[in-house]
């Protein structure tokens, strides 16, 4: 189904949900929210254009290939953040202990780990929630 | 102890990582997939053995999960005990991916199995950490995580009974972790604590204070751990999943996931509640009546089972109700008899779905009267039958009479012969089941009918391995009973 007022309104509302959906995932150790809200609203505008096109141009947007290896990196992320945190004299998962730059309690860039471990996480999200959506609408095929 | 001190946390974090890298292998470099699980395992085993020899010598080690302390940060937790769990754990599952590698090409589509290979590390790596856990939402967690892998090794086959069987198997898991998280919550309400260790020592104090939420508490871990490990009369759901899922997936589901809650079920009754709470209701006593009937029933419900699959999985709860009755005869010997079935039972019950696994793979039959003449071409796989069933009786030879052995001494020991005769009557009633399969295969006059495929060289092998380990468990148990010995002593 195409209809031109959902086409044009989602055009014009997608750019402000991935960048209010970012801003939540960045501003996970700061603010409520986090990496799994933020990574569902970004996830949600990629089921939104591909609901208000059609299935080609949704994929388009985040091919399989690349949802997928953004889902396997995003959990292998976290996974190394952890390890490096070894690396570099922590213990697994070791924040401050290990030596991350802590930055300026309260402002974007600071909390060291947590801040790398949220991006990942928002990615992981995001494009699980697009890939899952993607494989119910390809089943029902 | 140098880099060997982050092994705890290494164990559970390399299983994870293949997981997560396996889909992009089997999609870019196809032929590296299997060979990575395969290494994966064989690191974490090594760990695994490393650890066991280290906390031999320097006693029990504990990690900090990003160096928090307890009652705080998840601690994990390294005695004898779980590092034997672990060892049986991961290698069990290394010996059942192996055989795997052949038999999934056979029931799975092909673009599935690099999925499949996610699924069987995370359901891996997911046990071995509840198996080291100190901290109870992290447990949780962990079930989680065990849980959907399992149903989904289960619904991969995509048919119709396996996409029923595994609904039915979510649905009654995620009603056993809700139980589980309802039982947490009253710990926490009561203690303020997630830690076994801070809760063990908080909970003799506020005993006297709050006895109705620790007693409900107490009661919804029996059930959510119950209906996980598929005790009697929670075990609705395993005779069709085990039945109907892949081969390799339910030798992995009978042979060590139900284990792995049953050991969960051992460590909040020996590491959470103390003592007094144990003697002021019979907690250990309706689990061990529960396990007593259940190695009747199971037996019972076995012998009129027409699919071979369905007899195994019903077998399986029989199975492990001895386990559950070391836990409950509340003995060290007792302990001693219930973790060498773990062992054991993991070894048989994971090699008798191999073997059925061979006979669907290479005659296409399930229904046990088409048995009949088997035994002539398919020799191999059904002598591993015969010795897997005579495990699973108890015969001497094998690893399924020291267990039951270990289990009888310790109900003769705290005076309750009882319990001698329910373990007798269980394995005659085993004997019923299992050794007609066996006659029938070698020695009736009729010969095999249908068309017979040759098994492929390394499910021979796979089963092979599994027969001799089955014997060696039956003749050479000193180190292992010495080691539970010493494990069990910690708590008496």
């Amino acid at each position: 189904m195409e209809d031109q007022i959902t086409r044009i309104t989602s055009r014009l509302v997608v750019p402000f949900i991935q960048v209010y959906g970012i801003y939540i995932i960045l501003h996970g150790h700061l603010s409520p929210g986090g990496s799994f809200s933020g990574g569902a609203i970004f996830g949600a505008s990629l089921v939104l254009v591909a609901l208000s096109f059609n299935l080609e141009a949704g994929s388009k947007q985040i091919p399989h290939n690349a949802a997928s290896v953004l889902e396997s990196g995003g959990a292998l992320g976290y996974l190394i953040t952890g390890l490096v945190a070894i690396a570099l004299g922590g213990y697994y998962l070791s924040n401050k202990a290990a030596g991350f730059p802590m930055g300026e309690a309260g402002s974007l860039f600071s909390a060291g780990a947590i801040f790398i471990i949220t991006l990942f996480v928002g990615i992981k999200v995001a494009s699980t929630i697009a890939t899952l959506f993607y494989y119910i609408i390809e089943g029902e095929k | 102890m140098g880099f060997s001190e982050h092994f705890p946390a290494l164990i559970v974090v390399v299983l994870f990582f293949t997981a997560f890298i396996s889909p992009l292998l089997y999609r870019w470099a196809r032929k590296l997939a299997a060979p990575a699980v395969i290494a994966a395992l064989l690191a974490a085993l090594a760990m695994v053995v490393v650890l066991l020899i280290q906390v031999q010598q320097f006693g029990i080690y504990y990690y900090h999960m990003g160096g928090w302390p307890p009652p705080w940060g998840i601690e994990f937790k390294a005695d004898p005990l779980r590092l034997y769990i672990l060892v049986v754990l991961i290698s069990v599952s290394l010996w059942i991916f192996i055989y795997a590698l052949r038999d999934l090409g056979h029931e799975l589509k092909t673009r599935v199995i690099g999925w499949y290979y996610t699924l069987y590390s995370v359901l891996v790596g997911s046990m071995a950490g509840i198996a080291l856990t100190n901290d109870l939402f992290n447990l949780f967690v962990l079930m989680e995580i065990c849980a959907i892998s399992a149903c989904a090794i289960i619904s991969i086959k995509e048919d119709r009974e396996c996409l029923e069987a595994s609904f039915k198997y979510l649905i009654l898991s995620a009603m056993g972790t809700g139980c589980f998280l309802l039982g947490v919550v009253m710990l926490y309400m009561v203690t303020g604590y997630l830690n076994y260790s801070f809760l063990y020592q908080a909970l003799v104090e506020a005993f006297d204070f709050y006895p109705l939420n620790i007693f409900t508490a107490a009661a919804l871990f029996i059930v959510a751990f119950g209906t996980k490990a598929a005790l009697f009369p929670l075990h609705v759901w395993l005779p069709d999943a085990h039945a109907s899922a892949p081969s390799p997936s339910s030798a992995m589901l009978s042979g060590l996931v139900i284990k792995i809650y049953a050991f969960a079920l051992f460590l909040m009754f020996y590491e959470v509640f103390p003592r007094v709470v144990l003697e002021a209701v019979p907690l250990s006593e309706i689990v061990l009546w529960l396990a007593a009937l259940g190695a009747m029933f199971g037996s019972i419900y076995a012998m009129i089972q027409t699919d071979l699959k369905k007899m195994l999985a019903y077998s399986s709860i029989a199975q492990i109700a001895y386990i559950f009755m070391g836990i409950g005869l509340h003995h060290s010997l007792a302990l001693v008899g219930g973790f060498y079935h773990i062992m054991v039972h993991a070894v048989t019950k994971a090699m008798l779905f191999m073997v059925a696994g061979v006979i669907i793979y290479s005659t296409g039959v399930r229904r046990i009267d088409q048995l009949t003449g088997i035994g002539k071409v398919l020799p191999v796989t059904m002598v591993a039958f015969t010795i897997g069933s005579a495990s699973m009786v108890g015969i001497p030879g094998t690893g399924g009479l020291i267990s039951k052995w270990y289990l009888a001494l310790s109900a003769l020991e705290i005076g309750r012969p009882i319990f001698v005769l329910v373990i007798l009557a269980s394995s005659l009633l085993n004997a019923i089941y299992y050794m007609p399969i066996v006659i029938n295969a070698f020695m009736h006059q009729d010969e095999f009918k249908k068309e017979v495929k040759p098994v492929p060289g390394i499910m021979q092998l796979s089963m092979v391995v599994g027969m001799v380990f089955i014997i060696i468990f039956g003749f050479f148990s000193k180190p292992v009973v010495t080691l539970l010995e010493q494990a069990a002593a910690l708590f008496f």
